[in-house]
């Protein structure tokens, strides 16, 4: 889902095998780095050795909360209590697969990517002792997309989609990576068929809701989403504010702002400090112009979920706050810090196209990392970068070509149409750009390109009645 | 040693096996349709019409084409009864030019209505005139049910039927204009005049098409020992002294001579079903009645049953999804799912299309049930090895149901019917079918005596039409369940009246009839 905690894509949908819902679309954005919490871990063949210690460090230090009486978060819970199946009985598998999947909706809990490291090294484990056994590789291809292996997670989902037809996570897992990939029509198929093989199952309402979106039919999606939250146990707290903010974000791309507020407060007293209704409720306050308001809660989401693209967008919040030197730090730090993951699966390369396009002055880099990462996956958000690289970079022909492909696909969001219609304006269509800035605002007249998509259309019209008058003056 | 070690095998063995055939007549077998009884298709039955005084080779010129729903209903169980799902879309399909894609389609569709909605159960009736509150004339309990004006026939449904051919959909119509009514379950003699309900509830020769339809409650066709199967398969030991193997005076072939040396369990349970008589040039892809030599004699039939679905892309925005309907589940011949589908497949194969069943190729052709009862027979049952192209047959158009040049068209699970081979006069029918020597039966169509459970135990799993394979125990394998416990019509819609509610009885081992405990 575009813009939800910011300007990242980088969702990863997944989805909890061993809960009853077995959960919902995951990770929009789960990712995070490991050495707030736990310390730098590197993805090595280190990870899985430093991964089963840290989750029984983990369970250790959820026990210990528990003793306190504090209270442990779902995904905690299930990793003390794998933990404890597999002290009583070493043996048994499905126990590891347990723990690698608690582990994994750890990661979406807290944004906090070692947990997948965490995952691998259990579901190793559980292989060991269990080899190809179809849980474990439910799991795996769950991580493979929290991980943003994409491709791979296609891959091995197909595989088990073959193996085992019936399992309607699989086919949440193909819609998962084909949504990521941009194969929008086999994401609808593997999504279509969850709906049909268990009607109403909240994993195939999240990833229908989602589609609906791309597909630019914002109230159905919201539809779907509200069925979700409806068929969701009240003690799944992450699972019910994720669903808040995802209908919150619905909202904000319509400019109901006073709606997705009361939503992401919701979620936020469901599950306080939640990085995703953190973020979502900053863009709120940025299309209310509360800068500084913005700034705090992005800076709150940094602390909690501290990888580097939630930094591009306190930057960003920042400079529109008038805090100039902290914003140019930020930006700084979010670039060496991006950089170093250009070549990840795992990245923050929109981000960075979108620095080197707007902030930075860059355009040539920013094309190089856009062309990367088309190369990889060919989803709405990916061409939408794409696209806005080569306009920077003056290739405005091609950059038409890629976002009418975004467009294509159907999805409405306020920044797209603006930038659609900017590229159109450069291609010298000034109708398309007109209908572009047009459809932008009528969308979401509060948007953060509301402002200037209001004056290009505003020198347009006059534009085009200038020329109308010196035709009728010649005629 | 050796026998001690292969006698108890076979029961085993044929065990397992049964506790798959139980499944047969499709009663529950995939986990969609068990949580949604009322699209559980139990059953398809399509055979070249006959009638009471059929004479043998007499010309083909009907089809009767059945499907049964919603399985197990006790018709003692008031006060709703069982009405056919008004949300449900209930599909017969055929198809005629062997591409495994529908060319002809009926659809059934069901509304209800109250009567009266105040009153507690569905149908209520007593007597000539009814029964009126003492000392008044005030009508408490309306007269007897005989027909569907009748106010105690509270909760009263009705049906559309539209047939979809090259794309054309045409109403078929009651000749007078008025609706079909559903029969409905048998609550009992003072209820309602069952017979006489469903003799106004069968629809004959509708002018135009000649088409005749049917739909209601009524005794369920199938018969089993599906208690013995579900008690980890503990099948009646019967005279050849092995569980399962039938000697040749309890393998009886003509159905009317037959009878039963075990229990029926779906003795006493009502089902939905739904029949329709068409005349044979509506089907075949020419137009005409084909000889059965003539590769367009044969076709495929299958009954599926849909519900409203959610589907990704709203309307009115362009779907790639397959339109507003999900099918829920798909039935062609009475084995295929049950005995072969692996379990992690039986969702997809139920909801998926039979064009697309070469995804199930695997199951078809090398069953994973035949060896596991060869193992279990330990040697003792000789099964023939995969690939399995003696079941052809099933799943492709081919011989000898199908002429030799009929092309095979792709795998699919369809019951195949060759509309011209003459109907076999009731009274000479066998229930084995095509391997009891009866080539209008099972799996040339299926009639509804025909004994599927061990047709399918002799031709699944024993092999027997492949020469070799047909010997003994191979072509005795059986659950000891030869006939039904009701008497089957010998004319449109050829069902049996529901049970009554109030004296039904369930044929229980032990009793008479129902074979014995052990």
């Amino acid at each position: 889902m575009a813009g939800i905690g910011g300007t990242s894509t980088r969702a990863s949908p997944a989805a909890d095998p061993s809960s009853s819902h077995f959960a919902l679309v995951a990770a929009r954005r789960s990712r995070g780095r490991e050495g707030i919490l736990l310390g730098e871990i590197a993805m090595s063949p280190m990870t899985a050795a430093a991964g089963i210690l840290l989750a029984f460090t983990t369970s250790g230090a959820i026990r210990g909360a528990a003793d306190k009486g504090v209270k442990a978060s779902p995904a905690e819970q299930k990793i003390a209590w794998a933990q404890q199946a597999i002290e009583k009985n070493p043996s048994r598998h499905q126990s590891y697969n347990e723990l690698a999947m608690a582990l994994a909706r750890r990661a979406r809990e807290t944004s906090d990517v070692s947990f997948y490291a965490q995952a691998d090294a259990a579901l190793e484990k559980s292989f060991q002792l269990a080899p190809d056994n179809l849980e474990g590789e439910k799991v795996r291809t769950w991580v493979l997309l929290g991980k943003h292996e994409f491709a791979k997670a296609r891959e091995l989902a197909r595989a088990l989609n073959k193996r085992t037809p019936d399992d309607v996570l699989i086919y949440g897992f193909l819609a998962d990576a084909n949504i990521e990939l941009g194969s929008y029509d086999e994401a609808e198929e593997a999504a279509q068929w969850m709906l049909d093989i268990r009607p109403g199952n909240v994993p195939g309402l999240t990833r229908a809701a989602y589609l609906r979106e791309l597909f630019g039919d914002i109230d159905g999606s919201i539809e779907l989403m509200n069925s979700a939250y409806q068929q969701t146990q009240p003690a799944e707290t992450e699972d019910r504010a994720w669903i808040l903010t995802q209908i919150a974000h619905l909202h904000i791309l319509t400019g109901k702002l006073a709606d997705a507020e009361k939503l992401l407060q919701q979620a936020l007293t469901l599950f306080p400090g939640y990085h995703y209704a953190l973020g979502n409720l900053a863009q709120v306050r940025i299309a209310q112009r509360q800068y500084s308001k913005a700034v705090e809660l992005l800076r709150q989401r940094y602390e909690g979920a501290p990888h580097v693209e939630n930094l591009y967008a306190l930057a960003e919040a920042l400079e529109r706050s008038g805090n100039l030197g902290e914003a140019k730090a930020a930006y700084r730090e979010f670039e060496r810090r991006a950089c170093k993951e250009i070549a990840w699966a795992d990245n923050a390369n929109r981000e960075l196209i979108f620095y080197y396009a707007d902030h930075a002055r860059q355009p040539e880099r920013a094309l190089r990392i856009a062309r990367l990462e088309a190369g990889r996956r060919r989803d709405v958000h990916t061409l939408d970068a794409y696209a806005w690289a080569l306009y920077a970079s003056g290739r405005f022909a091609e950059a038409r070509r890629q976002i009418e492909s975004a467009l294509a696909v159907g999805v409405r969001d306020s920044k797209l149409f603006y930038r659609a219609g900017a590229i159109a304006l450069k291609s010298r269509d000034r109708l398309a750009a007109a209908r572009y800035f047009k459809q932008s605002l009528d969308l979401n007249p509060r948007s953060e390109s509301a402002g200037v998509a209001r004056k290009a259309l505003l020198r347009l019209e006059q534009q085009a009645s200038t020329r109308s008058r010196a035709g009728a003056h010649s005629s | 040693m050796k026998n001690r070690r292969s006698t108890p095998a076979p029961i085993v063995g044929l065990a397992v096996l049964i506790s798959q055939a139980a499944l047969a007549a499709n009663h529950r077998e995939a986990p969609i349709t068990a949580l949604d009884h009322k699209a559980d298709i139990t059953d398809v039955y399509a055979f070249v019409s006959y009638g009471p005084r059929q004479a043998p080779n007499e010309p083909p010129s009907k089809v009767t084409m059945i499907l049964s729903v919603d399985p197990f209903l006790e018709p003692a169980n008031g006060p709703t009864l069982f009405p056919f799902d008004p949300d449900i879309l209930y599909e017969i399909k055929v198809d005629n030019d062997h591409d495994a894609i529908a060319d002809v389609t009926f659809r059934f569709r069901f509304s209800s209505e109250y009567q009266l909605p105040t009153v507690y159960t569905a149908v209520a009736g007593i007597g000539d005139q009814g029964a009126f509150q003492p000392g008044t004339d005030i009508l408490v309990v309306p007269p007897q049910i005989r027909d569907f004006n009748n106010p105690g026939l509270n909760l009263r449904q009705t049906y559309t039927v539209t047939m979809v051919k090259n794309g054309v959909e045409t109403p078929i119509v009651n000749n007078d204009g008025s609706p079909f009514f559903t029969v409905p379950a048998n609550a009992g003699p003072r209820t309602m005049d069952y017979a006489a309900l469903f003799r106004a509830g069968t629809y004959s020769n509708l002018c135009t098409t000649g088409i005749s339809v049917f739909a209601g409650t009524t005794d369920d066709a199938f018969w089993i020992d599906l208690g013995a199967a579900f008690d980890t398969a503990n099948f009646r030991t019967l005279g050849s002294g092995v569980p399962g193997v039938l000697t040749d005076e309890e393998d009886e072939p003509i159905y009317v001579r037959a009878r039963n040396f075990a229990s029926d369990t779906v003795s006493g349970y009502g089902v939905n079903s739904i029949a329709i008589e068409v005349p044979i040039e509506l089907l075949t892809r020419t137009g005409a009645i084909e000889p059965p030599g003539s590769p367009d004699a044969t076709i495929g039939v299958w009954g599926s049953t849909s519900r409203p679905r959610v589907t990704v892309r709203r309307s009115p925005n362009p779907s790639q999804s397959r339109g507003p309907w999900r099918q829920v589940q798909r039935m062609g011949n009475p084995l295929i799912n049950e005995l072969l589908v692996g379990i992690g497949s039986k969702d997809r194969f139920s909801m998926d299309q039979p064009a697309n069943d070469s995804q199930f190729a695997d199951f078809f052709l090398d069953p994973p049930i035949v060896h596991i009862v060869e193992a279990l027979y330990a040697g003792a049952l000789s099964v023939p090895s995969a690939p399995r192209l003696d079941l052809l047959p099933l799943v492709t158009y081919a011989p000898p149901i199908a002429s030799p040049d009929t092309p095979p068209g792709p795998i699919a699970d369809l019951l195949r019917l060759n509309t011209g081979v003459p109907a076999t006069p009731f009274e000479q029918a066998s229930r084995l079918g095509l391997i009891g020597g009866d080539h209008a039966g099972y799996p040339n169509g299926r009639r509804v005596f025909d004994d599927v459970t061990d047709i399918t135990l002799r031709v699944g799993v024993g092999g027997v039409l492949i020469p070799d394979f047909n010997h003994f125990p191979n072509n005795r394998l059986g659950d000891g369940v030869n006939v039904n416990d009701a008497e089957y019509r010998t004319s449109f819609p050829f069902l049996a009246d529901c049970p009554n509610g109030r004296n039904r009885r369930h044929i229980d081992p032990g009793e008479p009839g129902g074979g014995p405990i052990q």
